[in-house]
């Protein structure tokens, strides 16, 4: 700018002496005229005609080529580097300007700097040229697939070929499940997010953890974290683009530790299973003849034994929630029995701690959809938390009815020292314990942890309400089996969920 | 829930368990429920004491020696070595089974009991209500 605001004043000072000088000529001229030489007619005329006419037109010749000489070298600099001027024209010197020439090297360097950028650009885009996108695609060091709208198969990569174990041609053309029968971590599949994208985005990115394809003929267990691009309506018909990222070693490690947690509890249950049977055999034989004192004993030591019988299954299933390995079928089931026969071996539990169990089970239930054994522990583990945070009230209400929409719902209810409110949003994480309560009352905190991830595996809900002083209730829904076979219509009976377990990538519950 | 000895008088059953003590409790809690109770530990020997079709319900362990749980289970389920078996086959197991696995078991057996989930006495309630 300030070259600039310089050269503008040389113009102006330039311009200036030009008109004064081309003022000067006129007076000159009129000075002549009148006091050296004597003319008369025509000369007289001419003089004051053709002379200021000469000077008009020479001075202001003059002064445009002198003014506009920086611009000249300026134009020569842009047309030495035009690539389209005709004949070549040679590189200026800005040294020859006249004036103004800081600016005037300065816009040179300038246009020089810019073209050298223009140049490394033009380069770099003829050397990508070069590179065939397809030869990228096929030589992808990561399996790679891509997808039309109707999630046929219309390219895999010499990577994704050999990772699934087929051949290209046995992939190409086909629908995207019947070649990738994938389960997923979460409801949030890659099948729900197509869906979505499809209905409200152009283009969209997203990635998954943890992805599992069983084991076929053509490849053993695979493992990966994938990632996905999607564009609608993508001119060359490719839809979604899917890379897949191996993780088969380090996930299945994850697994061997579950394997080591399950050969631990399985050890565990062998002599507890035993210990329980014989327990229960001496109170058969010797419940007659005990004292009462050694009769209460006795159920102590029966309910401990069953304690710890619940908390050692809770550990496995523990870990096959976080190792995403708890698989539950869900059969139809009459929900009273269950209930009832879940009530049955916590009464003696309830018992030895003064406490009844009272139920309220509404008539002419519908069957649930439900894992017996799972959800049998869901059933324990709330009345086992009423049990122990009853304080000093004497009976714990487990009610099941039909909610308002169509679920079985069914509550545990206490009327003990309840949960702070601060609590409650921490309360189904694993290892929360409340901290008012965590001295006097033992757990590991990791029963509401199971019960939630348990509960949503049957596609239901969990939830507490409390209050301090007055008792918890601690609630979970069941989807009804008529309506979770009538969302599945493949009519398998059996309906295979995980835990955040795996879920099936074209959900049962979509069709 | 004491089950009445009558309803099971001489109905013969036949334990396959190498657990010692579980052979023990069971035996005592099936006798008294009236069963006739056999307990036998090998695989092998198993397999053929069920072969003579002498009895009504066979509690089979997963995990005994000589021939595995589901060996036994196969050949009483095949039509040639066991053509005409009455028994009812249960399996008792505590073995972590992969679902599929268990399913495939289920379906060939009557009945499937994770050991460490019931006590004796609820094994002779399972098995009443079996018959029922």
């Amino acid at each position: 700018m300030e070259y600039l605001r310089r050269f503008a004043t040389q113009v102006r000072t330039r311009l200036f002496v030009l008109l004064i000088i081309d003022n000067l000529v006129f007076l000159l001229d009129w000075w002549l005229v009148e006091h050296v030489f004597h003319l008369t007619g025509v000369e007289l005329v001419a003089a004051l005609v053709i002379v200021p006419a000469l000077a008009l037109t020479f001075i202001p010749w003059l002064s445009t080529r002198y003014l506009t000489q920086p611009t000249k070298l300026i134009s020569e600099a842009i047309l030495h580097l035009s690539p389209g001027s005709a004949e070549p024209v040679p590189a200026p010197n800005p040294a020859s300007a006249h004036f103004g020439k800081e600016l005037v090297a300065s816009l040179i360097h300038d246009v020089y700097e810019l073209a050298t950028v223009a140049d490394r650009y033009k380069s770099q885009s003829e050397h990508t040229d070069h590179l065939n996108a397809g030869y990228i695609a096929s030589s992808l060091p990561v399996p790679l697939l891509i997808l039309d709208s109707k999630q046929i198969v219309t390219f895999v990569n010499d990577c994704a070929a050999s990772y699934l174990g087929k051949s290209a041609a046995d992939l190409i053309g086909k629908d995207l499940y019947s070649v990738l029968d994938m389960l997923f971590t979460s409801d949030e599949t890659l099948d729900k997010w197509l869906q979505d994208v499809r209905a409200h985005k152009a283009t969209a990115t997203n990635s998954w953890e943890r992805v599992r394809l069983n084991p076929t003929d053509e490849h053993t267990l695979l493992l990966f974290d994938m990632a996905a691009y999607y564009n609608r309506d993508n001119p060359s018909g490719i839809e979604t683009m899917l890379v897949l990222f191996d993780h088969t070693k380090a996930y299945s490690q994850d697994d061997q530790a579950v394997s080591f947690i399950a050969l631990t509890v399985h050890e565990l249950r062998t002599p507890l299973t035993l210990l329980r049977g014989y327990i229960e055999a001496f109170e058969e034989e010797l419940g007659g003849k005990l004292d009462p004192q050694m009769k209460d004993f006795m159920f102590k030591m029966s309910a401990t034994a069953q304690q710890l019988m619940a908390f050692v299954n809770n550990i496995l299933n523990v870990a096959r929630v976080d190792g995403d390995q708890l698989v539950l079928q869900l059969h139809e089931q009459h929900w009273d029995q269950v209930v009832r026969s879940a009530a049955n071996g916590l009464a003696l539990r309830a018992k030895v701690r003064g406490i009844t169990l009272e139920y309220s089970i509404a008539r002419d239930l519908p069957t649930v959809g439900a894992d017996r054994v799972s959800i049998i522990e869901v059933i324990n583990n709330l009345v086992d938390n009423a049990i122990k945070y009853s304080g000093k009230s004497s009976h714990i209400r487990i009610t099941t009815k039909l909610n308002a929409e169509g679920l079985v719902e069914t509550t545990v209810q206490d009327f003990g020292v309840g949960i702070p409110a601060s609590a409650i949003p921490n309360l189904f994480t694993k290892f929360y314990r409340d901290h008012h309560n965590r001295a006097q009352i033992g757990g590991t905190g990791l029963g509401l942890y199971l019960c939630k991830a348990i509960v949503s595996a049957h596609g239901g809900n969990i939830w507490v309400t409390s209050k301090e002083g007055e008792g918890s209730t601690f609630g979970f829904t069941l989807i009804p089996y008529a309506q979770l076979t009538a969302e599945q219509k493949n009519g398998n009976t059996d309906i295979v969920r995980g835990a955040h377990g795996w879920i099936k990538n074209h959900s049962l519950y979509r069709r | 829930m004491q089950t009445t000895p009558g309803t099971n008088l001489g109905k013969k059953l036949l334990c396959i368990e190498d657990e010692h003590f579980i052979g023990e409790l069971y035996t005592r809690a099936l006798t008294n429920a009236g069963y006739d109770v056999t307990v036998e530990p090998d695989g092998q020997r198993g397999l053929a004491l069920a072969l003579t079709d002498e009895y009504d319900i066979i509690l089979l362990d997963l995990m005994v020696p000589s021939l595995t749980g589901i060996e036994v289970l196969n050949k009483l389920r095949d039509p040639a070595t066991a053509p005409h078996l009455h028994a009812k086959i249960i399996i008792t197991t505590n073995l972590e089974q992969r679902e599929e696995v268990r399913a495939s078991i289920e379906q060939q057996a009557d009945g499937y009991l994770v050991k460490a989930e019931i006590t004796p006495r609820e094994l002779v309630e399972f098995l009443s209500n079996l018959a029922a």
